[in-house]
């Protein structure tokens, strides 16, 4: 007997459904096991993730405002994707959009206090499709491998956001953060610690939407992920298309950096490199880049990063546990995908 | 897709509901513990700074029994995850909440304005409120002993100090560890280099690998990993440990002394006075006569006498007959920056930016 | 059944069924091979024979029905247990590594390689079985160095290497040169000599009649008839293929061109690699309402020059003119806007997107006008009855519109490209090889509707390698060599003799001397 993975005539639409479902299944199971050998009581232990991340208003709103930057990203890199442009700089663009937003703060000083708000979040917008424009013009001119480009620029412009906040913009009274923004211009609150960013995310899910399957723009992309050379015969022109797709997608993951700077820290500081760009990459990947299915997957994401916070608190595992149970979540929704696809089928032989 | 989003939206909602319903708090029993919660930048297990901060929970903990109920969370990084882990954790129903890491302050300051029946304390910041203090202890005391005998072992008078971040307290340390060796050696230079982590084992070592093959034969550190000292005793040379005991922690007598935090002494009294009502806002910098910081033993390898004359020293600061920063002082570009016959006051230290005379680096 | 051949045959298949979604592929289906036998599989495009054949070689699993070989019931699961029953398979699209070496490719994937293969051994092998069967290679030769009927013999080879002695080739000589074709039937001749045995798919009626013993028609997935083949006649092929008479003569209009629609002046592409150019001096006028054919075996230049004018390739020197106006080195798009419509090669390539639908496919090329599109937002209404309006014209076979290009059978997908590109048609229409591979019925209606498109006053470019069908729909044919043109004939005004002579480069010495 042994088995062998077949691919399936037609994709299957209940297997579609089943197999995430399954895939999460299974990764509760893991973590039990996990869980049980660490001597907790893994019931206990996944109840006490979902009222941390969803238990009372105030933990639904950290739950959600950690979604934001998350979407945001997600629908981001989203767009390159579509192109099959591996994206991967997307960290470095969100700290460029963060960067960019406090230098309008900082130094824009001929602005009236409340232009500095939405000035600022077009600027780390600008500078976000700027650093993603770069590989993007590298690989539509010369091929350049997109993946190392944007890798290595990520950490770029993470040491130039930790050169300015320790050196050259250092507030003068403390250290590792730029001087404060002025209140006025603060991301403003809409419910609790949601900031108004939610509706910029949810307002780009819509737009991003009708771009990709509305316009004749998002159906050249569409083209161009799916078969490159037809779309150049039917006369699409896919230098011009991948570095706007760059452009959009850059704009989309700065914005993110400036919006969650605006609205929470304040100031560019130490922690601003938060991951949230190379967690939007999963996000892209397992929401198919749809991005209405992005809000749901950076919801999990979100809540499974707060959710751990209760691991801590309620069960008194360390930090790790928590790192480890995301792990395990990943880990079969991404391999689960193949069988979406595919299909394990069993032979038994018969006698020769 | 669609019918998957929509299944999944359902089960969320459902779950938080249930969760929003059972969640809620029964009425704390009058005899339930006094709940504390404390925020690590590291994991207590990384030997270092978050190590000596556990060590002063854990005192807290065997002082109070039953009393309290500490809940610890580790490894919180410095933006807006550490003002969701202190709401967690007065979710969970502490009174009061320690953090330990510099750039938590602004988290916690913002987090402390919303929560104003709790008492928040900060270590190692400026910034207070009416229900949040600072904290922090004169480490810089004992980097001078330090670095006095740094300079009395090293053949070459020249020292290394891995540094982390251009922080006051890190620039201060190395100043008073500089002023340290040049009172034993008036040609003693020590060489700073930046890491720009609190916790990197390899970088770590890779900085002190840097000085050590510019001839430099003592490393001292502000580093949160052992790895600084393990290198230069792997080359034969001396270390200078930092938070924990290091001689006892690498197992060699390479590592002439170790200055050690004790954070229990400030932790105790500051949730007792949470628990009795009586707690007030400080701005708290403790040093040698408050037990914030000591020595750990000097190294056998350092001579007798000497070790006498550097209690002396120690006795001197306790009593408050003396104290490091004292006039005059020149920084490394030759200005001076505190004149003969009065010591550099609390608020210059609290934010110093400059490095004295014998210091080869630069702050930026 | 044959009564020379008392055997067991080696395979057997049995009452075969396989469903695709909205597709009955193959419907109770048998078969029968006798060793030393070629059977044809003769049918249309969509016709069942390539599925047919993956089946027996484990990339599909049958619905129902079971498979034999050599008299014992066989459990393919996929193409390692298909070949451990000594049966192999040459698909249209070659399994070669193209940077790797003949060797390499011939023992890769193989299960007892051992870590380190001896590969003097593996040589010696190799240059002993291409001695045998006629196959020459040169084993250290890289495989993107080989032309398409060297490729075809490395894995010709490769199956033989591994003990395959029963081979399916499908389709084998659409992308052979006719000499190349004589070589493959002599190959193939010396094998079943040895007590191979071979299965050929193919829609060439004059083939079957060339390489087989046996011939089974497919129709819509049903078997139509089995014969023996001596004493068949392609009439009589062609008639069980598609279930009606063929015309053979196509109806259209006078010759009467108009003015010069499209003009390639002295144009000359550099090959960035290669010692020879891709165009070298090229020029040619097609006038409105006339169809000329461009001649030669493949990889002369052909696709460079209808690239050059697509605006996809970049001219080295010389113009393209387009109603007198230049266009050299105009983007595609702007090439389209000027009214050129472009059916590639390599259909499934270039042509189309496999993974989106029939009707998105219908709309590539309107989807940027009013027609279908308001404004820069696509109205999916409109694009629905474009496409609906073409699938109905250009009689394409597809659950819906809904459905993945990919799984359309060849002739369809050819369809798709073709109703888009007509439909589209500003004056200019360019195909190439636009019946390579089609069956009896859609390559009739692909030339019926290039002479339509001339009757109407278009300007048409027609590449072929078929000398056949550029005598039936050109109006002029020019012969390419080499990325020359080595002479402009009237169809009526030439033969086959001159224009395979041309082919073979002779031409433009004798026309110069």
């Amino acid at each position: 007997m042994r088995i062998v993975v077949e691919k399936r005539d037609n994709k299957s639409k209940s297997a579609a459904v089943l197999i995430p479902l399954a895939s999460f299944a299974i990764s509760l199971i893991l973590g039990a096991i996990v869980l049980l050998a660490s001597r907790s009581n893994p019931l206990q232990a996944y109840s006490a993730m979902l009222d941390g991340a969803f238990g009372n208003a105030r933990r639904f709103q950290y739950t959600i405002v950690e979604s934001i930057p998350l979407l945001m990203c997600g629908l981001g890199v989203g767009v390159a994707f579509r192109l099959k442009f591996w994206n991967i700089g997307a960290e470095g663009q969100y700290v460029w959009g963060a960067i960019g937003i406090t230098w309008v703060m900082q130094f824009w000083k001929f602005l009236p206090v409340p232009m500095l708000l939405p000035i600022g979040l077009l600027v780390g917008m600008t500078l976000g499709a700027v650093w993603a424009g770069v590989p993007g013009y590298l690989k539509a001119q010369w091929s350049v491998d997109e993946t190392l480009t944007t890798l290595m620029l990520n950490y770029v412009a993470i040491g130039l956001a930790e050169y300015l906040y320790i050196s050259a913009w250092k507030a003068p009274l403390g250290n590792m953060g730029t001087p404060e923004f002025p209140h006025e211009a603060w991301l403003p609150p809409v419910w609790g610690k949601i900031h108004s960013g939610l509706y910029i995310a949810l307002a780009f899910v819509v737009l991003l939407w009708f771009l990709l399957y509305k316009t004749r723009w998002g159906f050249e992309l569409n083209m161009i992920g799916k078969n490159p050379r037809a779309a150049r015969y039917q006369g699409v022109s896919i230098k011009r298309n991948i570095v706007l797709a760059m452009l959009l997608s850059g704009a989309i993951c700065g914005l993110a950096g400036s919006m969650n700077t605006a609205a929470i820290a304040h100031r560019l500081t130490k922690g601003v490199d938060g991951g949230y760009g190379f967690t939007g990459i999963i996000i892209a990947w397992m929401a198919g880049l749809n991005p209405f299915a992005s809000i749901l997957v950076a919801i999990v994401m979100a809540a499974l990063t707060t959710g751990a916070d209760a691991l801590q608190i309620a069960m008194k595992l360390p930090e790790s546990m928590g790192e480890v149970l995301q792990g395990l979540v990943l880990i079969p929704l991404l391999a689960g995908s193949i069988f979406v696809e595919h299909k394990l089928k069993v032979i038994k032989k018969e006698a020769a | 897709m669609k019918k998957l989003s929509v299944l999944l939206v359902l089960l969320l909602l459902s779950t938080t509901l249930m969760f929003a319903q059972g969640g809620k708090e029964a009425a704390p029993a009058a005899d339930e513990p006094f709940k504390v919660g404390v925020i690590y930048i590291t994991s207590p297990g990384d030997m270092g700074y978050s190590y000596m901060h556990d060590q002063g929970t854990k005192a807290a903990e065997a002082y109070f029994g039953d009393k309290i109920e500490v809940i610890r969370m580790e490894n919180v990084p410095e933006n807006d995850a550490s003002a969701r882990a202190m709401e967690q954790l007065i979710d969970a129903g502490a009174k009061i909440v320690f953090a330990n890491s510099y750039n938590y302050q602004d988290y916690m300051l913002q987090v402390a304005k919303e929560n104003p029946d709790v008492y928040f304390e900060h270590c190692s910041g400026y910034l207070s409120n009416e229900n949040m203090s600072n904290y922090f202890g004169r480490m810089y005391q004992m980097r001078y002993l330090s670095g006095m005998i740094a300079a009395k072992m090293s053949p070459s008078g020249k020292l290394g100090y891995v540094g982390a971040f251009n922080t006051p307290e890190v620039v201060r340390g190395i100043n008073a560890f500089a002023l340290g060796a040049r009172a034993v050696n008036p040609k003693a230079t020590t060489t700073v280099v930046w890491t720009n982590t609190w916790y990197d084992p390899s970088l770590e070592r890779q900085g002190a690998i840097a000085l050590l093959d510019q001839g430099i034969d003592v490393i001292a550190q502000h580093q949160d990993t052992t790895e600084p000292a393990k290198a230069a005793i792997e080359r034969g040379k001396y270390a200078v440990g930092y938070n924990a005991d290091f001689r006892s922690v690498v197992g060699s007598d390479n590592v002439l002394v170790s200055p050690m935090w004790d954070w229990g002494n400030y932790m105790i009294p500051a949730i007792e006075s949470a628990m009795n009502g009586t707690w007030k806002s400080q701005a708290y910098w403790g040093g040698l006569e408050d037990k914030m910081v000591h020595l750990s033993p000097i190294s056998p390898l350092v001579p007798k006498d000497f070790q006498d004359v550097v209690m002396a020293k120690q006795a001197e600061i306790a009593n408050g007959t003396w104290d490091v920063f004292w006039g005059p002082l020149k920084d490394n570009t030759g200005a001076v920056r505190q004149q003969a016959g009065g010591k550099l006051a609390d608020d210059k230290m609290l934010t110093m930016d400059w490095f004295v005379e014998g210091v080869i680096g630069s702050v930026k | 059944m044959n009564q020379q051949t008392p055997q067991i045959p080696v395979v057997r298949m049995e009452h075969i069924t396989k469903h695709f979604p909205g597709v009955l592929a193959n419907d109770d289906v048998s078969l029968e091979l006798y060793p030393g036998q070629v059977l044809a599989l003769l049918g249309e495009n969509g016709a069942g024979k390539s599925t047919l054949m993956n089946m027996l070689v484990g990339l599909y699993r049958p619905d129902g029905g079971s498979i034999y070989i050599r008299g014992e019931l066989a459990d393919i699961h996929s193409p390692q247990d298909s070949m451990a029953l000594g049966v192999g398979m040459i698909h249209q699209e070659f399994m070669l590594v193209g940077n790797m070496t003949v060797a390499e490719n011939i023992v890769l994937g193989m299960r007892d390689l051992p870590f380190v293969p001896k590969i003097d051994e593996i040589r010696a092998r190799i240059t002993e079985l291409s001695k045998r069967y006629g196959l020459q290679v040169d084993p250290d030769a890289v495989i993107h160095d080989l032309s398409v009927g060297e490729q075809q013999r490395v894995e010709i080879l490769k199956l033989v290497y591994r003990g395959a002695d029963i081979l399916i080739l499908d389709e084998p000589t659409a992308v052979l040169t006719p000499g190349e074709s004589r070589d493959l039937n002599k190959i193939i001749k010396k094998m079943l000599s040895e007590g191979k045995s071979a299965i050929f798919i193919t829609h060439k009626m004059d083939e079957v009649i060339e390489f087989s013993h046996k011939v089974q028609v497919l129709r819509k997935g049903k078997t139509v008839n089995t014969c023996d083949t001596a004493g068949v006649t392609p009439q009589d092929l062609a008639n069980m293929m598609v279930g009606r008479d063929i015309l053979f003569s196509l109806d259209r209009c006078a010759y009467n061109p108009g003015g010069v629609k499209l003009k390639v002046d002295h144009v000359t592409v550099v090959n960035p690699i290669g010692s020879r150019p891709f165009l070298d001096d090229v020029s040619l006028e097609i006038h409105r309402g006339e169809i000329i054919g461009i001649a030669g075996v493949a990889g002369n230049g052909q696709t460079q020059l209808t690239e050059a004018i697509t605006g996809l390739l970049h001219c080295t020197s010389g113009k393209i003119l387009i109603d007198g106006k230049d266009m050299t080195n105009s983007t595609p798009l702007q090439v389209i806007r000027a009214g050129v419509s472009h059916i590639p090669a390599d259909r499934g390539a270039n042509g189309v997107v496999g993974d989106m639908s029939v009707g998105d496919n219908l709309a590539m090329k309107k989807y940027r006008t009013s027609e279908i599109s308001r404004g820069a937002v696509i109205k999916r209404s409109f694009l629905r009855a474009f496409a609906d309006k073409l699938i109905e014209a250009f009689v394409i076979k597809t659950p819906d519109q809904d459905t993945c290009v990919k799984f359309l059978s060849g002739g369809n997908i050819q369809k798709t490209i073709l109703a888009r590109e007509i439909d589209s048609c500003g004056g200019v229409l360019i195909a190439v090889y636009p019946s390579r591979g089609l069956d009896v019925g859609a390559t009739e209606a692909v030339r019926q509707n290039l002479i339509l498109q001339r009757d109407k006053g278009n300007a048409v470019l027609l590449v072929s390698e078929e000398l056949d069908e550029l005598q039936m729909v050109a109006d002029k044919i020019a012969v390419m060599f080499e990325g020359r043109i080595m002479g402009i004939r009237d169809v009526k005004e030439t033969n086959t003799e001159e224009l395979g002579m041309m082919m073979a480069g002779a031409a433009g010495v004798r026309r110069n001397a």
